[in-house]
């Protein structure tokens, strides 16, 4: 048997961990090899004295610094209730609270920007719808520009106050009928708004060509603008008036009467 | 109720469960220390640093999980961060022949027996693992299996140290008998 199976023998042997046959093979071992009986003596002087060895005893030192740590530990996690919520429970809770709060709050700040970015983009193009169409009613060169023009205004969804006075100027003033059309037509879109209402009244005591005046009057009566019977019965009654007119005014009156 | 039921109370702020688990451990985590120190008012010091970690490191106790093995890897490293700290091994400082002195009461030593002399002083010769091992298998009983858990090992890994630290044991043990 070598020495290094001998000496784990020997401690599993004093230890009381071997099977039967090892036992007996062990015991045969201390009786034969003298060097082995020596080896287990010492072996078993160290091991017995190891768990003979006496129990220390702390101080009393120990159990009442201890008592003092657990004191001061409870009245400082008192303390601090209010902001560690126990057990972790309550902790994980507050955590997800917390992320669900942020990430909707991100969410809401970042629909709040894109809605805003949104808006600034329809108002700029609005702005640039507008100054092409008050260049193109601007236009003395060519009438073709000035009715397109008129028409851009069609495609509005609201008009500003300089757009309806600029379309109610080329509908009063513009040398040109087809303008002076065009123009009418746009303003006749927005006969919602009181202004423009007031605006078309108003041309229609100004107004000199008897096709635009014809137009006027038969938009007048669709729309039953406030004023249009005592304005027709005024053209009913004017000499310079078309025949045509006063056949439109007269009619309008009866539609509207 | 179990080590583990009073811990997770612990950890869940019934800190006043700690004072059982107080009661059940202090004299064994204190011997341990002590063996392993040599040093019965430094072992006491880190006695109660070993439930002041584990007080205020409460909640990092996984639940379900061997509190004696927990408290004894706390203890373990309360011993090694005081040798850190101090920037010196156990082995470059301890005087073996007064070791004796250091571990028992005046009284005590006047009683204690001349075998034990030389089994302390034996022992204070041995790396810190071996010392801890025989400490733990030894002196406080505990199986294979659980000094395995402690040490995150396997219990044949164990076994063959153990047999070693008692071989080395016995070697300065009857070499000091002789002097």
């Amino acid at each position: 048997m070598d020495r290094e199976t001998l000496e784990t023998l020997l401690i599993d042997y004093i230890d009381g961990r071997l099977a039967p046959e090892e036992k007996l093979q062990v015991e045969q071992e201390l009786v034969n090899n003298k060097e082995a009986y020596i080896l287990y003596e010492q072996l078993k002087e160290v091991i017995h004295s190891m768990e003979r060895s006496s129990k220390l005893e702390p101080t009393a030192k120990l159990k009442s610094s201890f008592d003092k740590l657990i004191e001061e530990e409870i009245r400082s996690s008192k303390k601090n209730k209010t902001i560690f919520f126990q057990p972790a429970f309550y902790r994980v809770a507050a955590a997800v609270t917390l992320v669900v709060l942020g990430g909707g709050i991100g969410y809401w700040i970042s629909k709040y920007e894109r809605q805003q970015q949104e808006l600034a983009d329809i108002r700029k193009e609005m702005q640039a719808t507008k100054n092409m169409m008050m260049t193109m009613l601007d236009n003395h060169q060519s009438a073709s520009q000035r009715v397109l023009g008129a028409t851009v205004a069609l495609k509005m969804e609201r008009p500003d106050d300089e757009i309806i006075l600029a379309l109610a100027n080329a509908m009063n003033e513009d040398s040109n009928t087809n303008v002076r059309l065009a123009a009418l037509d746009a303003l006749s879109k927005f006969n919602k708004e009181q202004n423009v209402r007031k605006i078309l009244i108003a041309s229609l005591t100004t107004q000199k060509d008897p096709i635009v005046q014809i137009a006027l009057i038969r938009i007048l009566v669709e729309i039953r603008a406030q004023g249009t019977v005592k304005e027709l019965q005024r053209i009913t009654n004017d000499e310079e008036a078309l025949k045509e007119v006063k056949d439109e005014a007269h009619a309008g009156i009866l539609k509207l009467s | 109720m179990t080590d583990e039921l009073l811990m997770e109370a612990v950890k869940n702020g019934d800190l006043q469960q700690a004072s059982a688990l107080f009661e059940r451990y202090n004299k064994r985590i204190f011997n341990f220390l002590a063996r392993l120190t040599m040093d019965r008012a430094l072992a006491e010091d880190l006695t109660q640093n070993v439930f002041l970690r584990i007080i205020k490191y409460r909640n990092s106790y996984r639940e379900g999980a061997r509190f004696q093995s927990w408290i004894y890897q706390v203890a373990r490293n309360v011993f090694s961060d005081h040798y850190q700290v101090h920037k010196n091994k156990f082995s470059d400082f301890v005087d073996v022949e007064k070791v004796s002195d250091a571990l028992y009461d005046t009284e005590d030593s006047d009683v204690l027996d001349e075998q034990e002399r030389l089994l302390q002083r034996s022992m204070a010769k041995l790396s810190d693992e071996q010392r801890e091992l025989l400490i733990l298998t030894r002196f406080q009983h505990m199986k294979y299996e659980e000094v395995a858990a402690i040490m995150d090992t396997t219990v044949a890994n164990i076994k063959v140290k153990v047999h070693r630290a008692i071989l080395k044991l016995r070697e300065h043990y009857f070499e000091l008998e002789k002097i």
